[in-house]
């Protein structure tokens, strides 16, 4: 998205230019704030992947749970996972739910663990996995009739 | 008298899933015949036909009475139960979760309830926290071959890896989990490496040509997807020398899934587990068709069972497998040729 800024320029220089660039005046909002720095953007994206890597870590630990499964057992790659469908009835639940919900239904049954606090720092971090494991994807709120393929993996645990 | 409109439509699947298997046990014989007689009249008999199955992946936990220890309970039950019954059973790998002695005893034990000898191959959760002792200590070489009414059967240790752990100083522990995680991005590729290609080599030798052989690894014999070690890294070389057979089978465990590929003379076909299911990587499948549904995860059973082969005449016949629940698409209900 180019700054509205340069916009203004075009406005001051040509009749024509003018006309364009009110168009995407009304296109786009109005910034509410200075654009962030790339600094800020980057201490920003790493707060992201530290959440990332945290739930990471989560979803490959048999802690959650009391069985010695993580939820990687069934879901390598936080495939199957398909966050990207939520909310949606969920029948062996009998109502709608956000991912969150999914996630601590797989903790309690097949786990066979304790839910967690659905905003507890763990389960934002799981969430946050599942998610980005799933980046590009379309949303498809209530989709519940394919298995999706996961992202594929070249190398690396799935993300930066 | 059974309410289908109180049925939901999961029930009504599982409902005809059910009845859907009678006929087709009885259509599969019925092929069976149709077979026979053609191998008959072309007097080209090459084995003498016979059945048998396959159980693979219960990955026992060393904590008692956990929920997989009844599975692979229920499917030694269900194999006892055959008939006509298998005239052996292949277990392809990863009785443990966990390399532990105490988890590899827990399998020994239940699959010597089985009425019918029993093969072994390992998998890599069985191997590397003691690098096979104790898998050996039970079933000796992982590397073996043998004859039965005219097939020479071939079964290998495919999880081998290159040494990650010696340099990063891991404990056996470290490294075992490792290698627990399907998506492992430090442990590399596996394969047969080099000792057990010169034994094949060797193994084959004396064979014709025309001999029907089956061949069995924890992994599979072609590159499906890498990142999941759903591949034998020197699986290439174990083709070429098995190029010169007319047919050749491969089964392998490690998907958890129906999977099927067909590669020059050599058909692939992937087995259910009896601890979970996998869900299919984001890569196309060669032969789209053969696949199983949608899993149910409020089902414990649902995406797990066991399989058997009914192998005829002409070195021809299916693999069936024999789920749990409403699984199966119909095309691979009736058996995937093979």
């Amino acid at each position: 998205m180019k700054p509205n800024i340069q916009g203004r320029f075009f406005v001051l220089t040509a009749t024509t230019a003018a006309i364009a660039s009110i168009a995407l005046f009304t296109a786009e909002p109005a910034q509410a704030r200075k654009p962030f720095t790339q600094d800020e953007l980057a201490a920003q994206y790493k707060e992201l992947m530290d959440t990332v890597k945290q739930g990471d870590e989560l979803w490959h630990n048999a802690k959650l749970g009391k069985n010695g499964l993580a939820c990687a057992n069934c879901h390598p790659d936080a495939a199957a996972a398909n966050p990207h469908t939520f909310p949606k009835f969920q029948p062996n639940l009998g109502q709608v739910i956000p991912l969150r919900d999914m996630i601590n239904w797989c903790i309690q049954v097949p786990l066979e663990g304790q839910a967690l606090d659905a905003n507890s720092k763990e389960m934002k971090a799981l969430e946050a996995y599942a998610f980005y494991m799933h980046r590009g994807f379309k949303l498809k709120p209530g989709e519940n009739t394919k298995q999706h393929p996961p992202i594929e993996v070249r190398s690396g645990p799935g993300y930066p | 008298m059974t309410d289908f409109s109180k049925m939901s439509r999961r029930d009504f699947l599982g409902f005809t899933g059910k009845a859907g298997l009678t006929t087709l046990v009885a259509s599969a014989v019925g092929t069976s015949f149709g077979m026979v007689q053609v191998a008959e009249a072309a007097g080209n008999a090459r084995l003498t036909p016979f059945r048998f199955a396959i159980l693979t992946d219960a990955h026992l936990y060393d904590i008692p009475d956990h929920k997989f220890d009844g599975i692979l309970k229920k499917a030694v039950e269900d194999i006892n139960a055959m008939n006509p019954p298998p005239d052996f059973v292949v277990y392809l790998g990863d009785i443990a979760q966990s390399g532990k002695r105490a988890e590899l005893e827990k399998g020994r034990r239940i699959l010597a309830k089985l009425k019918v000898p029993l093969k072994v191959i390992p998998g890599e959760h069985d191997w590397y926290l003691d690098m096979g002792k104790a898998w050996r200590d039970m079933y000796g070489s992982p590397t073996w071959s043998f004859d039965h009414k005219g097939v020479h059967f071939i079964g290998m240790n495919s999880i081998l890896v290159r040494d990650f752990w010696t340099l990063k100083s891991l404990t056996p522990d470290e490294r075992m989990g490792f290698m627990e995680e399907l998506e492992c991005h430090q442990c590399g590729l596996w394969g047969v490496r080099e000792e057990q290609l010169d034994w094949l080599k060797k193994d084959i030798k004396k064979l014709k040509p025309d001999t029907p052989v089956v061949v069995f690894t924890h992994s599979p014999l072609w590159d499906y997807y890498p990142r999941w070690n759903f591949q034998t890294e020197d699986a290439p070389q174990i083709r070429e020398i098995l190029s010169g057979f007319e047919r050749v089978m491969a089964f392998h465990g490690h998907v958890h899934q129906v999977v099927y590929n067909r590669i020059g003379n050599l058909s692939s076909v992937g087995t259910l587990s009896t601890s979970w299911p996998w869900p299919y990587p984001g890569v196309e499948l060669p032969f789209p068709d053969i696949r199983m549904n949608r899993v149910d995860p409020g089902d414990i059973l649902d995406g797990l069972g066991t399989q058997y082969i009914d192998l005829e005449k002409e070195f021809n016949g299916a693999l069936h497998y024999q789920a749990w629940s409403d699984l199966l698409p119909e095309g691979v209900e009736k058996g995937v040729k093979l």
